[in-house]
């Protein structure tokens, strides 16, 4: 018994990245910001409804966002030093969202799909701090999640963490395209587009053996779309019918386009250049 | 023990009961029915309007007009058939896509109805293929406006 906890005590335990694991690296915003179109950030990260006046385009956080365990509210992305990441240090920043381990050494919960950023370049990450760090900071105080018994439930992360964090970084297939590659680096990683399109098995850890073919809704009500066979079986006639179909959604009628929280998803892909949509649709179209 | 005449009575009420929820349920089929017919009418005209928009058809005024007309008959058929009223939230034998919170306190439907009706009031009102297509999109995200609130992810 006391062997078991003191098992479940250093398997549940936080394993940060060590500060080394920071490149030298001349952050570039612009990237960042890309990446963070890519990521959706703010559709999650979004402002307090219940507060008047905060600027919707900014990711102050704090809105609800509903999952099966209870609400989170995701807290604010704004450089603001009291509420926001305006105080974290790179090293910080890049645990939190390639590690899933919070300033305070906590354990995120997954509904932030830290286990997709993962698979990310460190640079690429400090690029999305560069970025968040050059808008204007949001004092935004953290709501906390309402989930109960919260700080087993943490600890018990980390138990999850241990079976499904898989850290392995993304590598090019050098049997493929560039684009194809573009298109890979983007789904797998920013996009975790798997988090919902790929189902989890009895862990609650991605299916690897079913990637991208779709499963029940996290959210619990009805069913997320696989991407494979995406011109088979005629939801798009052809890659390019895919790009228009990220770039207008369902106001050029693509009506798969909206529901489930697709459509959010949707308008950050539109604010994508048209060569990194090119090649998210060459590489999605590439399963048969 | 009970008397036979009130176990009788007893037993006509949930028989009459049981009737009356399953006539209702029966119903709600027809209208979940009538609600998808509207929903195919209305993809159909706008495979139509769309293709004129990706420039995979040519601009048609006369398909314009019949494609928004196939819409209005869809919402007057829908409206007839009660498509849309609370009593057709769930189906006895039919799945329907339509999510509860349309009829829950606060529903904002009714706005969600208006954007579409006015989109295509809007478009009805274009003359040429610029103002076709400058006024198109707005017809789509008002479709889409209800769909991502109120329709469940069907995979």
């Amino acid at each position: 018994m006391v062997l078991g906890l003191l098992a479940f005590w250093l398997v549940s335990a936080p394993r940060p990245l060590p500060a080394s694991a920071v490149p030298a690296h001349t952050a570039n915003a612009a990237n960042g910001q890309l990446l963070y179109n890519a990521g959706g950030c703010k559709s999650c990260h979004k402002p307090n409804p219940d507060v008047a006046g905060l600027d919707s385009s900014l990711p102050s956080g704090g809105a609800p966002f509903k999952t099966p365990i209870g609400t989170l509210y995701p807290p604010n992305l704004t450089p603001d030093i009291e509420t926001g990441i305006g105080a974290w240090s790179d090293i910080e920043f890049v645990n939190a969202v390639q590690r899933g381990i919070s300033k305070d050494s906590q354990h995120l919960i997954p509904a932030f799909p830290y286990t997709s950023y993962a698979r990310m370049p460190v640079a690429d990450v400090l690029d999305i701090r560069a970025y968040l760090m050059s808008l204007p900071p949001v004092a935004s105080p953290k709501r906390d999640a309402g989930v109960p018994l919260a700080f087993i439930l943490r600890r018990g992360l980390g138990l999850w963490k241990w079976i499904s964090l898989d850290t392995t970084a993304w590598m090019p297939d050098t049997t493929q395209s560039e684009g194809w590659n573009r298109g890979s680096y983007l789904v797998n990683g920013p996009g975790h587009c798997g988090e919902c399109h790929t189902p989890r098995n009895l862990f609650m850890a991605s299916d690897t053996s079913r990637f991208l073919m779709g499963g029940p809704h996290p959210e619990g009500v009805g069913k997320v779309p696989s991407l494979h066979k995406l011109i088979e079986s005629k939801r798009y006639k052809d890659a390019a019918d895919l790009v228009l179909a990220f770039q207008n959604g369902e106001s050029f009628g693509y009506e798969h386009m909206s529901a489930g929280g697709m459509g959010q998803v949707q308008s950050n892909l539109a604010k994508l250049p048209q060569g990194d949509l090119e090649a998210i649709a060459y590489y999605l179209t590439s399963f048969k | 023990m009970l008397s036979s005449k009130l176990l009788k009575s007893l037993t006509a009420g949930v028989l009459v009961v049981g009737l009356g929820v399953t006539l209702a349920y029966a119903a709600a089929d027809d209208q979940i029915k009538a609600r998808q017919t509207e929903m195919k009418a209305n993809g159909k005209a706008m495979g139509a309007l769309a293709a004129i928009m990706k420039g995979e058809a040519p601009y048609d005024a006369a398909v314009v007009k019949a494609s928004l007309d196939a819409m209005a008959a869809a919402d007057a058929a829908a409206g007839e058939a009660k498509a849309w009223d609370a009593s057709s939230m769930e189906g006895a034998t039919i799945e329907t896509w339509a999510k509860p919170e349309i009829w829950a306190e606060g529903s904002q439907v009714g706005a969600k109805y208006q954007a579409w009706v006015d989109a295509r009031t809007a478009l009805a009102a274009t003359t040429d293929e610029a103002g076709f297509k400058a006024a198109f999109p707005a017809l789509g995200a008002s479709c889409g406006g209800c769909h991502e609130m109120y329709r469940k992810p069907k995979g």
